[in-house]
């Protein structure tokens, strides 16, 4: 049996219909049985300027992280398409169009500038899909035709899709855009009838099916809902803006409510007053908003408030860059704000993760009264994965709050002394309940005091309550690991796919390297970590921040230091960067 | 001061060494090549070898792809010009980019010809110009054992000799039209005809060929007018054309090949032309001759790089030693060798 590892990118202007394009190709791979991963990059600007590009990793096998190396290329603006040339594998597929409106000069033309190597193939798209449908409009879906045709995908994967993603707007617009597809997919079987592959036609698929094409925006929105959310608040931001967008769509449907606050200081306020009231709440934001909702945060923390918070990361500070990855708020999201005010934070590493943490993550606020944080980041957010169709079973779904006894009626402490650090929780309105909840430091009843030994013994209870969280939260996970290793990578978040790939690929030339992936951010399974750090002859914590977050909140465990490896380059970790340190590391070892 | 820009189109002997005297000669320019076929530069004289097997693809192709990078000159394959602009300097590809150049060299070479009587029965016959001529006919050779061959250029009798070695039947049909512009002789023909008798291959004596007949995918009938013939597949090898079509309306002046002086200029400045596609001036003849053969074609392409560099070097590969010409022996450089 073959086995198949494709990458195929899109790239084009604003208004090209290049991520609708993209869109397709994963849909229709997927619908194929194939492993898909995808990620679309688009300017930070409202629509009609900037170069978009979608990147789609097919395989025969799971894909878990970013094809580095494109393997075809449609362009669908050579002008914006030269800069993916770097990308592109050596003999890389180039479709292009081979009929502009315009004469092209040189140095806006993508040919001048492609490797010798190079396969290049010219369709007259805008030409084909006026001969087709009567309008340029359709090029995109004539040049996924010519793709299709020299691929060797059966052209019926995409028709279902087509008609699929366009069915909503009626018949009309479905059968123009399968008219421009087919000119594009007739026209490439002939003029090229001795270049066609067969790329993915002998390849038996080790996908596991069903699957659903999800992002991981889309995860976390139908996670809510699954976990029965009633509201949700929150203030767009990129790239947390779907979120809201899906739950507006569908929240509303399952009798729950989404309102757009003025700014993230009422959202998250409203989060907490949300779940005060015992409804399950939730917000999504990225750097910016995060910041601003700090102070209410510690509020929850202060007050055992529940509340789900999404920090959909991106590149910063401040504004910084809207539209690129980057793992650097994990600082923020674990030390952020006033006071001792531990928190749980969770990262997700994966689409599926996505959807199976944010459906835990109300569990987790409820049981344990405070706020959660789950870090994603731009990549994991606007990336899709076919993924095995999630699934909350009514155990994952159920209500996990720690209700009051009956017997503590009319003498009822919200705030508890415990050993687990858990007071029971009453909600408003319950009878014979009553409490005080408050920002200010206080009694077991909720009452404000500021003696020493209530701060002292309420801080205490307070980070009593995180270390007993550890029984719930997901451990480190050891990826190829060993009874001992040369290389011991440890990662988080959106950067864990790279690292694991990377590991496999070393590992099969003989080398003694292993993973571990860390999704509790906070609090920490020290032990388990500090003994993968322990048997690890060198520890390289890769990571898409400057400072080494991660490095520097788990570097203590062990005593030799850790190696770090950090990108700020807005992009995914590319799986060769790690590969290429580790290495460099096996090299100094070996010396 | 902008950065100079040469452009060499074509992809054979004579362009790539064109490429690699401008750089070797200290030029800093910027070198495009330009080639609308697919494929690296290759060594046609080795195509029959490739179909016999004797040698496997990559030793067909003369550079990797990793030179071009390490010499920093573009080569850009599968990408047709179709018109030039020479008094702007302007090429024009055909998928309508402009490139603009202060220097050209034109080494497009030539393609198969079969002559107009022929171009009926063009279908039916393969040519052997490209590896991918060279595939068909391996993909053909696991089919049939009989090929029959028509013209009499030097790319036949050295298929023949592979095909011979391969224990294949062949029958030859020698063309007094084979082996532009030098003209077949009676001498000539009986001295070749001779020769490949020795070697065991069926020399059909006629005139023209009335009619070729597709009896099924494996076999073909050929009427001649003095008699018939069946064979497995058809081999039409009647030298190479000039393929300088797409330059008809250029300016340029063309005679079967782009016209060129003794130092390979053509009549506009800073515009060369070598290779099969050129037809040079010797001063001593007052005529024009062409050059046939990879290791001429590479000797203009370097003179012409040092011209286009600003030196004047002569072509002066005298037409004796490019084609022997000169009576029978001129010929039996190159048929004897078979």
């Amino acid at each position: 049996m073959t086995e198949v590892d494709f990458t195929v990118e899109v790239c084009g202007m604003a208004g090209d219909g290049t991520i609708a394009v993209g869109g397709l190709i994963n849909e229709a791979m997927s619908l194929g049985a194939f492993s898909v991963l995808g990620f679309d990059s688009y300017p930070a600007e409202i629509r009609g300027f900037g170069r978009c590009v979608t990147n789609s990793r097919i395989g025969s096998s799971e894909i878990v992280a970013l094809g580095e190396q494109a393997h075809a290329l449609i362009s669908l603006n050579d002008e914006q398409s030269r800069s993916r040339v770097p990308f592109l594998a050596e003999d890389c597929m180039v479709f292009f169009d081979s009929a502009p409106p315009t004469k092209v000069t040189e140095d806006k033309s993508l040919l001048s500038v492609l490797p010798p190597g190079a396969q290049i193939f010219g369709i007259p798209f805008g030409n084909l899909a006026v001969s087709a449908a009567g309008s340029a409009r359709g090029r995109n879906l004539t040049a996924l035709g010519g793709f299709a045709a020299v691929c060797g995908i059966s052209p019926d994967l995409f028709r279902e899709v087509i008609g699929k993603k366009f069915g909503s707007k009626g018949d009309h617009i479905v059968s123009v855009n399968l008219k421009s597809f087919d000119a594009g997919y007739e026209y490439s079987k002939s003029v090229f009838a001795n270049r066609l592959g067969n790329i993915f036609s002998d390849v038996e698929s080790n996908a596991a099916s069903p699957r659903v094409m999800l992002s991981g925006n889309q995860a976390i929105g139908m996670a809510a809902i699954d976990a029965g959310l009633k509201l949700y608040f929150g203030y767009p931001i990129t790239p947390a803006t779907p979120i809201m967008e899906y739950l507006a769509k569908y929240l509303p449907k399952q009798g729950g409510r989404v309102v757009q606050m003025e700014d993230e200081i009422s959202s998250i306020a409203a989060v907490l007053g949300g779940f005060y009231a015992g409804a399950r709440a939730m917000t999504a934001t990225s750097g910016p908003g995060f910041a601003l909702m700090t102070e209410l945060i510690t509020h929850g923390v202060m007050a055992e408030i529940p509340a789900v918070i999404i920090d959909a990361q991106r590149g910063g500070p401040s504004t910084g860059l809207p539209t690129k990855t980057e793992q650097s708020d994990l600082h923020a999201a674990v030390f952020g704000g006033p006071g001792d005010s531990a928190r749980i934070v969770i990262a997700p590493t994966n689409v599926s993760e996505c959807y199976y943490f944010v459906l835990k993550s109300f569990q987790l606020a409820e049981k344990y009264q405070t706020p959660v944080i789950i870090l994603t980041d731009f990549f994991l957010d606007n990336r899709v994965e076919n993924v095995v169709a999630p699934k909350a079973s009514e155990e994952q779904k159920a209500c996990s709050n720690v209700f009051p006894e009956e017997s503590s009626k009319d003498n009822y402490q919200r705030y508890h002394y415990s050993s687990s650090g858990i007071s029971p929780r009453a909600i408003p309105g319950m009878e014979g309940f009553n409490f005080t909840a408050t920002g200010l430091e206080h009694t077991e009843k909720g009452i404000p005091d500021y003696s020493p030994e209530t701060h002292s013994r309420m801080t205490e209870k307070r980070h009593q309550k995180l270390f007993s969280a550890l029984v719930d939260l997901k451990e480190p996970e050891e990826f190829l690991s060993g009874d001992s290793l040369d290389v011991g990578v440890i990662g988080w978040g959106s950067t864990f796919g790279s690292i694991v790939e990377a590991v496999q690929r070393l590992r099969k030339s003989g080398f003694s390297v292993g993973a571990l992936k860390i999704s509790s951010i906070f609090p920490l399974h020290s032990e388990i970590i500090r003994k993968f750090m322990a048997k690890s002859t060198v520890v390289l914590i890769p990571e898409l921040n400057y400072e080494g977050q991660l490095a520097n909140l788990i570097g203590h465990l062990d005593s030799k230091p850790v190696e770090r490896l950090n990108l700020v380059t807005g992009t995914p970790m590319p799986t060769s960067v790690i590969q290429e340190r580790i290495y460099q590391l096996m090299e100094v070892l070996a010396q | 001061m902008s950065r100079q820009s040469f452009v060499i189109i074509g992809n054979g002997p004579a362009a790539n060494q064109a490429a690699e005297s401008l750089r070797s000669q200290g030029s800093e320019a910027k070198i495009t090549m330009l080639s609308k076929d697919s494929f690296r530069g290759y060594l046609p004289h080795l195509l029959p070898d490739f179909i016999s097997g004797s040698i496997g693809e990559e030793s067909l192709y003369f550079r990797p792809h990793a030179y071009y990078k390490e010499k920093n000159i573009f080569l850009r394959l599968g990408q047709k010009a179709v018109g030039i602009d020479f008094s702007k300097r302007r090429i024009f590809l055909e998928h309508r980019e402009v490139i603009s150049f202060d220097g050209l060299i034109i080494a497009t070479g030539g393609k198969p010809r079969i002559p107009e009587y022929y171009q009926l029965f063009e279908d039916l016959m393969l040519t052997l110009k490209t590896p991918q001529d060279a595939k068909l006919w391996i993909s053909k050779l696991k089919s049939v054992d009989s090929i029959l061959m028509l013209g009499g250029d030097l790319t036949s009798l050295s298929l023949t000799r592979a095909l011979l070695k391969m224990g294949k039947t062949i029958q030859f049909i020698i063309n007094e039209d084979s082996f532009w512009p030098i003209p077949y002789s009676e001498e000539i023909y009986k001295a070749v005809a001779q020769r490949l008798e020795s070697k065991g291959v069926q020399v059909v004596h006629c005139n023209k060929i009335r009619r070729v007949t597709q009896i099924d995918e494996n076999l073909i009938e050929v009427d001649t007018d003095t008699c018939s013939v069946r064979t497995g597949a058809i081999g039409a090898f009647f030298g190479l054309v000039p393929d300088v079509r797409f330059l008809v309306r250029s300016g340029l002046d063309i005679d079967r090949g782009i016209l060129v002086d003794e130092f390979l200029k053509t009549r506009f400045e800073d515009v060369f032309a070598v290779g099969d596609c050129a037809q040079v001036y010797h001063p001593a003849l007052r005529n024009y001759w062409v050059s046939i053969g990879y290791q001429n074609a590479a000797t203009l392409g370097k003179i012409a790089a040092s011209n286009l560099l600003g030196s004047d070097l002569e072509a002066l590969v005298a037409p004796e030693s490019i084609l022997d010409v000169g009576g029978v022996k001129v010929n039996t450089s190159w048929w004897t060798e078979f």
